[in-house]
């Protein structure tokens, strides 16, 4: 088994209104990690904890072999931090920030700098708050990646962007995997930035992490079965189906750990299988978030 | 090699503050130039341009600089990067009173030096410590704020006791016959009054930093 660039185990921290509950979070070295969860999940508060910017209030923390949040001067060096709520300083100007980075970085990647200011269409000399919000995500990922960190923590950088720039930042990201060595935590909302990039996904829904496995997986083990179903046969419940909706004759079933054989066994029960279909990232995300929450309620 | 963070973030500061260091000290140069020219008008009316420059420039530094660092979410940036909540404390401190004291010190020296030359009695420099001292105090009760509020509101809030605690302190002074007793003295003259409030101004600062400090320290979430 690889390193773990992030290991995150009986992590849970309370607020008033709102509590991360029980997480257990591996992220292997080299492995690109989609964060995924409705807004007000706890995805956020997930990366402040593994930043040492909010302490858990029980569990362990580590990231880069650290522990958080007493080592979280040590693991910040090889870490690149960007969240959806970051801003740079308004008055001055990118060029102002590749210096002010550059001057505690000594492993600032200038030539690295210079290309992805070009690539991302960057004006040095522009001040900040003249900038749109697009060019203002690209300037933090320039300062980020030309440090060269072995993590990459990104909260939601996605957010707000149109999808020229997302794609340009999500081309980058890709880029910055062909150092093999390079561990992402990329936490979004946008089922189909995560989709385009991870590894490896997790869900997360109200402070809980409801699931978490290899991306193929996902798209392998979820299907939805489209049913025809005569009056009088009841639908048996099955191993690795986790809803069943009936409208009539006609039901759709949702199966997380689908196998060859289940269609077979809706046959035998007297249904007929009319599609077998593979679902969406989006479509296992929003099932498997009801299907958690029906679970608590239960 | 890594350099040290804290003092990257303290020049950066600086940096940042260079405008506002210059025009402050311009600001109260102006002032004590009206001063010496010792009419009762201009005296009166460049000293209080010259108290201007000080509690401006004492307001704006932790108002901008920290509660506005976080509003403006750059907060977010710097936590970023290699530094410990703690090590943010100390820089921030650091660099805000350093960045005060420049031009705090070089308008007080110029005010000294205007007493001296222009022919002003020598009594008055005591009294002008003691009130060149309380903006200082101002400028610690709002970065302290700044710092333990942790929002605008606190900022704010401290902000509005300090201004008008001003004109409170400056009448309660005046009313203090030791201090106003060698006004007109043509030598200076440290009553023991004098010294027990400059003492008392000159505490209050660095406690107030450290109690900063301390409060800070034991905090656990940071954003």
């Amino acid at each position: 088994m690889s390193e773990l660039a992030i290991r995150m185990s009986e992590v849970s921290k309370k607020y008033p209104y709102f509590t991360l509950d029980n997480i257990h979070l591996d992220v292997p070295q080299g492995q690109i990690m989609g964060l995924i969860g409705p807004n007000g999940a706890g995805k956020s508060t997930t990366i402040r904890i593994l930043m040492g910017l909010v302490h858990p209030d029980r569990g362990e923390v580590r990231v880069l072999g650290q522990r958080m949040p007493q080592n979280q001067v040590a693991a910040k060096w090889d870490i690149g931090f960007a969240s959806e709520d970051m801003r740079l300083y308004d008055s001055m100007t990118v060029g102002w920030h590749m210096h002010f980075i550059q001057s505690i970085y000594s492993n600032w990647d200038a030539a690295y700098a210079g290309l992805l200011l070009k690539r991302f269409g960057l004006p040095a000399m522009q001040k900040v708050k003249g900038l749109s919000h697009g060019q203002r995500v690209k300037a933090a990922l320039l300062l980020i990646l030309a440090r060269r960190p072995k993590l990459l923590v990104l909260d939601e950088p996605t957010t707000g962007l149109d999808p020229v720039a997302r794609h340009e930042i999500l081309r980058e990201l890709t880029g910055v995997m062909a150092d093999e060595g390079r561990t992402i935590l990329f936490s979004s909302h946008h089922t189909q930035d995560v989709e385009q990039i991870s590894d490896q996904i997790t869900f997360i829904d109200r402070g809980r992490i409801i699931d978490s496995m290899d991306k193929e997986q996902y798209l392998d083990r979820w299907r939805r079965l489209r049913l025809e179903v005569p009056n009088g046969i009841e639908l048996p419940s099955l191993p690795g189906v986790i809803e069943v909706k009936r409208s009539g004759r006609l039901a759709v079933a949702i199966a997380n750990a689908f196998v060859a054989d289940l269609p077979n066994a809706y046959e035998t029960s007297g249904a007929r299988v009319h599609a077998v279909e593979s679902m969406t990232l989006e479509e296992i995300f929003v099932a498997n978030v009801e299907h958690s929450r029906e679970e608590v309620e239960a | 090699m890594r350099g040290s963070v804290v003092g990257a973030l303290i020049l950066k500061d600086l940096r940042m503050w260079r405008e506002a260091i210059v025009l402050s000290i311009l600001g109260g140069v102006i002032a004590l130039a009206v001063v010496q020219l010792a009419n009762e008008v201009s005296v009166v009316v460049g000293s209080v341009c010259f108290f201007i420059a000080l509690i401006l420039v004492g307001t704006m530094i932790p108002l901008a600089g920290i509660v506005n660092e976080r509003k403006n979410k750059n907060l977010a940036f710097v936590m970023s990067l290699p530094v410990s909540s703690i090590q943010y404390t100390t820089s921030k401190l650091l660099s805000s009173t350093g960045i005060y004291l420049i031009p705090w010190m070089a308008l007080v020296a110029a005010g000294l030096l205007i007493i001296q030359v222009r022919g002003f009695p020598h009594g008055l420099i005591p009294l002008a410590l003691i009130l060149e001292l309380l903006p200082f105090i101002g400028f610690a009760i709002i970065t302290a704020a700044a710092l333990m509020g942790e929002s605008e509101g606190w900022g704010i809030l401290a902000n509005v006791v300090v201004q008008c605690s001003y004109g409170l302190t400056w009448f309660f002074i005046s009313r203090v016959p030791e201090v106003m007793k060698y006004n007109n003295s043509p030598v200076i003259v440290w009553s023991p009054t004098d010294l027990r409030i400059l003492g008392t101004e000159v505490a209050i600062i660095p406690l107030l930093l450290v109690l900063t400090y301390f409060v800070l320290s034991r905090k656990r979430d940071f954003i």
